[in-house]
């Protein structure tokens, strides 16, 4: 009763001040987060009640207020809070580099590896057999010549595959969960973010020589994609060797220093032309294993500081779903989500025979992978980038997958830490964010 | 939030990462030197922030653009947001019961006489150097008198760290910061309500009534909505998330009504320390975020600041740190002498309130952010420039002025060696600060010191200087029957 209280009292805010209001498009923002933070927590509090992950409740909160329905944060307010977004990604990034023992990557590195492959191939290789199967009914691919179809089928696929580590990453904070089904799943999940980056790269090449687009775009050399990946690791590696020897040697004022170094870390990723989440998640990893035993407190500080960022973060993805695309595209969209999810299905359990995975995970782990958020949404606008028409109906169309795998997807992570027994029902209902 | 600049270029630096890795450097420099600056030099560190701001800002490097400084207005709004609330959050109704009727009463003469003083002097100096027409001088006059007003604690933390007793003085010393920040931030608030440009898109603008009722208002929802939304939660996370909230939608809706964010975060504040069971949490989560806060906002102030060297400039600058610092403490002075209270507080208290700091730059950043106000530029050097000056001699001022009176009992102690035992039982800075900067030697603390002294009140805390000693010899008294001290 008290967050539906809290929620109409909020929207009597907005109601009242959005007409006598004409302040900076600065105030609109702040007032717009502090909105956010408030409604969205409220509202995956209430997620809860009815057995949903409180992301959830996020992303619906978003939708609610975002412009497809209240239009509380419209689409400037939602570029000016792009900042946030990085930010989080950046912390999301970091923690989950920072959870990952040095024993435990050698102890399970190969198995990780293996069962990453698995499911990256297969559920690939079955977006593209689905995307050439419905070619003609696909805006973009009607009438193009077989060539251009396999280019941008394959292109498509190698968006398509990618995970969501922010998602991934949330349920277990919120969980508290750390056994096998939720470590395989994080191992995974990071891993593959970061063979995507690859194979994105590589899809885009080959589209490039199969169709190659109009306006030129941005080319983008082989050493460059190296670059993106292994100067990621140096820089992630520098920058986590700086913070450990903070942690030895200052470990004072944490919070401020965990924003600090997020923000640092996704700003100088950013200037360098390296991959963000990669530089981010070898700093966590590096500070965590060379910490001195210190990383433990960084993480809780960068959680707490975390916490409103993560809300806002999720509630802004769910302000950019487009119900209306999901509606129009929906005959598109069904057999793409359940080909993709088969596909993740078949290549773990082909994974998992493979690395002789535990049981559980084995039977569990596919149903972490489900999610799809920011990074997903990031590769189909370099994709708009490049093919400026072509690109714009391929990302309306990811954008409709995005919206249903990222409200399913968390639903059904948060079932297989239930029924694996490494979560209770009630320990959705505490802490995390 | 990017620096504009040519995309050829391989290393683009944004005006972000600059302001991340200055702030940074700057922030582990000071805090590790902050400590030791304080108890050695009894030095306030903060206004180095503001220089380093100027020298990064358009007007000497160009480091970081005009653009760039503009866009980091929701930070400066937050800012201020936070810093109007960490005042507000003094104001704990059963504390501000106990204190005498004699001591708010030499605190709000003294506030109001330099409000009144400075305005005065603003009023007729703006219009005389062609600064502003006479109709519109009466605006940037009020908001220099509200700022003149603002005095910072910082130099009161520090001269008297760690210290568990406490002379009438250091009360009334406490009482008139609070109450200063009180009246400052009332008449800005009310000045905004009164200038407020009336909204097009309203059916019937409000009355300048009810845009003060607004923004009070305001601050009422944002306490409100944060015990609702924090329930019976305990929990540092939540109450971070809840915090944050309410002091984001509350300075960000107060900014977009274009009223006082201060103000209504004062009132969050208020509404806070009055009704929440976690005060101390709250607190505890406030001071971790505050000083950084602060450094930010002095850092983006040094940015946006257009210091002008025009004689009629620098004339309105000297007669406002005149005229301030005259008011301040004659009209200490005066009202003490006035209400016969001169035994306990002696005659020069009024000096320990000339340092200006934090609220100063929030009030004259809310002020100077709004186009549609006069001279926002001139009251911003104004501002500016009393903090520079003050700043950093806070807690040598806040001495200068107690040295007087707290002095006799200093040697009191220096005479009784089991008063002596217990003081140095309270913190290592004793004996330093001691011989450093002849402050009375300070005990251990017991609580978190605020405006309006620690958490409990312990009897002794009250005292007279007389009944100090009086209590001094009750227990000599004691002692010698081998009762328990």
């Amino acid at each position: 009763m008290r967050r539906v209280i809290v929620l109409m009292l909020l929207y009597l805010l907005m109601q009242a001040v959005l007409p006598l209001g004409e302040g900076t498009p600065a105030a609109l923002v702040l007032m717009a987060f502090g909105f956010l933070i408030l409604g969205a927590y409220s509202v995956g509090e209430l997620a809860t009640t009815v057995r949903l992950p409180k992301i959830v409740g996020y992303l619906v909160a978003g939708l609610a207020v975002g412009p497809a329905a209240l239009n509380f944060v419209s689409v400037p307010v939602m570029e000016q809070l792009a900042p946030v977004s990085e930010l989080a990604i950046a912390l999301i990034a970091f923690l989950a580099g920072a959870e990952l023992q040095i024993d435990e990557v050698r102890k399970r590195g190969v198995l990780l590896l293996k069962m990453m492959t698995a499911e990256l191939s297969v559920s690939f290789i079955g977006i593209v057999v689905v995307l050439v199967s419905l070619h003609h009914y696909l805006p973009f691919l009607d009438g193009a010549p077989w060539a251009e179809v396999i280019g941008f089928s394959i292109l498509f696929a190698s968006v398509a595959v990618v995970h969501s580590p922010a998602v991934t990453m949330a349920l277990l904070s919120e969980s508290g969960a750390k056994g096998v089904v939720a470590r395989t799943t994080l191992g995974v999940v990071l891993l593959a973010d970061v063979a995507v980056v690859l194979t994105f790269s590589g899809a885009l090449a080959l589209t490039r020589v199969l169709a190659p687009p109009t306006s030129g775009g941005p080319v983008v050399s082989s050493w460059a994609v190296l670059w993106e990946i292994g100067g990621a690791v140096l820089v992630g590696a520098v920058l986590g060797a700086v913070v450990a020897l903070y942690l030895r040697f200052i470990k004072r004022e944490l919070f401020i220093f965990a924003i600090l170094v997020a923000f640092f870390g996704a700003e100088i990723a950013g200037l360098l032309h390296v991959e963000t989440l990669l530089t981010l998640l070898v700093a966590g990893f590096v500070a965590e294993n060379a910490g001195g035993g210190e990383g433990e407190h960084l993480r809780h500080a960068m959680e707490r500081a975390g916490a409103p960022v993560f809300v806002v973060f999720f509630a802004l993805a769910g302000a950019k779903i487009k119900p209306e695309a999901v509606i129009q595209l929906w005959p598109l969209v069904i057999p793409i989500v359940v080909v993709r999810a088969a596909g993740i299905w078949a290549g773990t359990q082909l994974g998992a025979w493979w690395a002789k995975a535990e049981p559980a995970a084995a039977k569990y782990t596919w149903m972490g992978l489900i999610s799809q958020a920011g990074v997903a949404i990031g590769l189909s606008s370099v994709v708009a980038n490049v093919y400026p028409e072509r690109g714009e109906e391929m990302r309306t169309l990811f954008l409709a997958i995005i919206a249903i795998n990222e409200t399913i997807g968390p639903i059904l992570f948060r079932l297989s830490l239930l029924r694996s027994g490494e979560a209770k029902p009630e320990s959705f209902r505490g802490g995390g964010h | 939030m990017t620096s504009p600049c040519s995309p050829l270029s391989p290393f683009c630096v944004s005006a972000s990462l600059v302001l991340i890795i200055v702030v940074a450097t700057a922030y582990l420099a000071t805090h590790l030197l902050y400590e030791w600056l304080a108890k050695r030099l009894l030095i306030v560190s903060g206004a180095e922030y503001l220089v380093l701001g100027i020298l990064l800002g358009p007007q000497v490097s160009g480091v970081i653009s005009v653009e760039s400084a503009e866009s980091f207005g929701p930070i400066v709004v937050l800012g201020t947001g936070w810093i109007g609330l960490t005042v507000g959050m003094q104001f704990y109704l059963p504390r501000l019961v106990r204190i005498t009727g004699l001591t708010f009463r030499l605190a709000v003469i003294e506030s109001l006489v330099t409000l009144v003083v400075v305005t005065a002097a603003m009023w007729w100096v703006l219009p005389t150097l062609g600064l502003t027409s006479e109709f519109w001088a009466i605006v940037p006059a009020i908001a220099l008198g509200a700022i003149a007003v603002a005095s910072t604690p910082s130099g009161l933390d520090i001269a008297l760290r760690d210290r568990k007793r406490r002379e009438p003085v250091v009360n009334q010393l406490e009482t008139s910061l609070g109450v200063n920040a009180f009246v400052a931030v009332m008449t800005i608030g009310i000045l905004f309500s009164w200038v407020h440009r009336a909204p097009t898109s309203a059916l019937r603008p409000p009355t300048p009534t009810e845009w003060a009722v607004i923004t009070i208002g305001v601050g009422v929802l944002g306490g409100a909505l944060f015990h609702l939304f924090l329930g019976e939660e305990r929990k540092v996370d939540r109450l971070v998330v809840s915090l944050g909230g309410a002091i984001i939608l509350a300075s960000g809706a107060a900014a977009y009504l274009n009223v006082s964010p201060v103000l209504a975060t004062l009132v969050v504040g208020i509404v806070l320390v009055n009704t929440s069971r976690g005060r101390t949490e709250l607190r505890t989560v406030l001071a971790e975020a505050e000083r950084p806060f602060y450094y930010v906002l002095l850092l983006l102030a040094g940015l946006s600041w257009r210091p002008s060297t025009s004689f009629t400039v620098v004339a309105v600058v000297l007669l406002y740190l005149v005229t301030r610092t005259m008011s301040k403490v004659y009209a200490a002075r005066a009202t003490t002498v006035w209400n016969k209270a001169t035994p306990q507080l002696g005659r020069d208290w009024g000096k320990a309130l000339i340092g200006q700091g934090r609220l100063t730059v929030a009030l004259a950043l809310d002020y100077a952010r709004r186009p549609e106000l006069p001279i926002g530029d001139v009251v911003f050097t104004a501002a500016l420039a009393s903090v520079l000056l003050t700043e950093f001699a806070a807690a040598r001022l806040v001495r200068a002025a107690l040295l007087p009176i707290v002095e006799p009992l200093r040697d009191l102690a220096h005479r009784l060696p089991w008063v002596d035992a217990t003081e140095e039982n309270g913190a290592s800075i004793t004996s330093e600060n001691a011989a450093v900067s002849g402050v009375f030697v300070p005990p251990q603390n017991e609580g978190a010191t605020t405006l309006f002294g620690p958490e409990v009140d312990a009897p002794a805390q009250r005292a007279a200087p007389d009944q100090t000693v009086d209590k001094a010899a009750d227990s000599v008294s004691n002692k010698s029957k081998g009762e328990p001290h």
